[in-house]
């Protein structure tokens, strides 16, 4: 099993699994002996299940919370993403990575902070909300706009309850419908922009979502004054081989997984394939 | 330079195909194409540009990357690289430049991609001077010629009375060992014809003309059948897919493959939720022109395209890489 081409998965151990929605589920896994997978948040690992195939998934657990553990948050859509939902706990899968570029952390250091994940976009951001939420000291303001369709698909629950709990954190969150149970924001996420005012010049904005939200969450963020280079974004992109060869990903000259998956709205802007 | 006759050549590649694994242009129902041979009787010598490029043999159409085995919660995991020598004979200069075009972002960007070196160390590229252009051919326009011997380790040229032998490189010398070689007599052949060039654009003036009616122009009648890709030197994207080989009671053997793909075909870029970044025909046609003409020399190096004309001689409804070259020179004004 030992071999040194990036090509070949390492067999990991599922040690838990916890259904987050009717069409998501968390999934911890462990490397061999207790390895740190060495990840940075916004990298992803291509997930193989041995006969059915292998597609990439965003990381969404922060590398301040590794315990010799990550954690994958998978929406059942197709093959892969299938046959993981019918894993247990104690079943292996096949992983290679990390791979791709994240988000720089060092470069929002000191800086105010503005999150906007939309439905399973927030997957790729919690691992850096969680990052950012374990050094606190380290960062200005840290505002964070979730916005989901129904209160049902709302993701890791529990967490938003804490970040909603804590004075530090300035969260609002939305669903496009409400239902009977919810009291909360009724509205797309662009209805939480108006809540909130931002010192333009020293905030980061971080957003993930379906390709429909980006063109009016970046709307928002840049009727905001909010930099162009200060906009990071998470684009999906079907991918084959993690390293640039494949070709799947590819936008124009870039290579959403090398060159990505996080991308400055300033380097895509003119890429006419990229939103 | 070395001097055989026909009968040393036939007799040299007799002697190869029982060491190592020989392929060479043969005619297969009337078509030339590369293919593993036994013996020197079934090498063409005099033949046209094969109709399918050599790529299958470095980059191979369908290839076992990994052999999986579960046994019950154990998994081995084996990776697959034939290890036979093999020699390409009689392959066209403008196909070794395609391999070369791969090389470019297969072998010198990081990380390497471990199965195309295997194959690249493994192969020697004996290759075989045109006389002529063939219909479609525009290698001199990209950087090639039919005398080429640049990404050769052999170049041989034919000649009146036999064949002169040139070695490019130490794995060239090396295959040449055990040639008879005799005195020269004749000359070699010289090309009998070569075609109009076709303007090349430089990458940056391509951009400008991305939102340019050309592409529905050329796009709308593309079938996304993708034979542009199936017979091109220099297009390598893959699909890679799992296959189960055999389930028995405890055991379940799968091999991991990689196929060619297309950036035309229609699924190519389609991601699990739905969602297709180049939805239309002309758009994806399109790509194909820009990675060639425009991203992969920007990103890589070399153009993406060497002239072979396969492309057009294959395409079912006219399309002409050519002709989109010519329509990019002229409406970048050259």
């Amino acid at each position: 099993m030992t071999t040194s081409s990036v090509y070949a998965p390492e067999m990991a151990r599922v040690a838990a699994v916890r259904p987050l929605t009717e069409l998501e589920k968390l999934f911890t896994i462990e490397l061999p002996d207790g390895r740190s997978l060495g990840h940075a948040p916004g990298q992803f690992v291509m997930l193989s299940i041995p006969g059915v195939g292998e597609a990439p998934i965003s990381i969404t657990s922060s590398p301040s919370r590794s315990n010799g553990a990550f954690e994958l948050c998978v929406r059942r859509v197709g093959d892969v993403t299938g046959a993981l939902h019918r894993t247990q706990p104690g079943g292996w899968v096949g992983i290679r990575g990390p791979f791709g570029h994240g988000f720089p952390l060092e470069q929002m250091r000191g800086k105010d902070l503005l999150f906007a994940p939309g439905g399973l976009g927030l997957a790729p951001l919690r691992s850096l909300i969680n990052q950012v939420l374990d050094e606190r000291g380290a960062f200005g303001r840290v505002i964070i706009l979730y916005g989901a369709k129904r209160p049902a698909e709302l993701l890791f629950r529990d967490e938003l309850e804490e970040w909603a709990a804590r004075d530090d954190v300035e969260f609002h969150v939305t669903v496009d419908r409400g239902d009977e149970s919810w009291e909360g924001h009724v509205g797309v996420i662009t209805t939480l922009f108006p809540l909130i005012a931002v010192d333009p010049r020293n905030t980061v904005a971080v957003t993930c979502g379906p390709p429909i939200m980006y063109r009016f969450v970046l709307m928002e963020l840049l009727g905001k004054g909010i930099p162009e280079t200060q906009i990071y974004l998470s684009l999906e992109r079907r991918m084959k081989c993690g390293v640039g060869k494949c070709g799947h990903c590819q936008i124009n000259d870039l290579y959403c997984c090398q060159d990505g998956p996080v991308f400055t709205y300033a380097q895509i802007k003119n890429v006419p394939e990229a939103l | 330079m070395r001097f055989t006759t026909p009968d040393g050549l036939r007799a040299w590649l007799d002697r190869l195909a029982q060491e190592i694994d020989l392929i060479a242009p043969t005619d297969v129902d009337g078509h030339a194409l590369y293919r593993p041979v036994s013996s020197s009787d079934e090498v063409l010598l005099d033949y046209e540009r094969p109709e399918l490029s050599a790529k299958d043999y470095l980059l191979p159409a369908t290839e076992v990357m990994l052999r999986v085995e579960q046994r019950g919660s154990s998994v081995t995991i084996e990776e697959v690289l034939p290890d036979r020598k093999q020699v390409l004979f009689g392959i066209r200069p403008c196909d070794a430049h395609g391999l070369a075009v791969i090389d470019a972002l297969f072998l010198e960007q990081d990380p390497p991609d471990r199965y195309y070196r295997h194959h690249r160390e493994r192969t020697v590229l004996v290759g075989m001077a045109c006389t002529r252009m063939w219909e479609g051919c525009f290698c001199t326009s990209m950087g090639g010629g039919p005398m080429d011997p640049t990404h050769l380790d052999v170049l041989v040229r034919p000649g009146e009375e036999g064949f002169f032998l040139r070695p490019v490189t130490p794995k060239g010398v090396a295959i040449l060992e055990g040639l008879e070689v005799t005195e020269p007599r004749g000359e070699p052949l010289p090309v009998e014809e070569y075609n109009e060039p076709v303007p090349v654009t430089e990458p940056a003036k391509w951009r400008p003309l991305f939102g340019d009616r050309i592409w529905m122009r050329h796009g709308e009648r593309c079938l996304s059948c993708r034979i542009c890709t199936y017979v091109c030197p220099t297009c390598r994207c893959f699909d890679v897919t799992d296959r189960v080989v055999e389930v028995q009671p405890g055991v379940t053997r799968i091999e991991r493959i990689r196929a060619w793909d297309a950036c035309t075909s229609t699924n190519y870029r389609r991601v699990a939720g739905g969602h297709n970044p180049r939805p239309t025909k002309p758009e994806r046609l399109r790509n194909r022109f820009y990675c060639k003409f425009c991203y992969y020399p920007e990103d890589f190096g070399p153009l993406g395209c060497v002239g072979c004309g396969r492309c057009i001689l294959s395409c079912p409804v006219d399309i002409d890489i050519t002709e989109m070259m010519r329509d990019v020179a002229e409406r970048s004004g050259g």
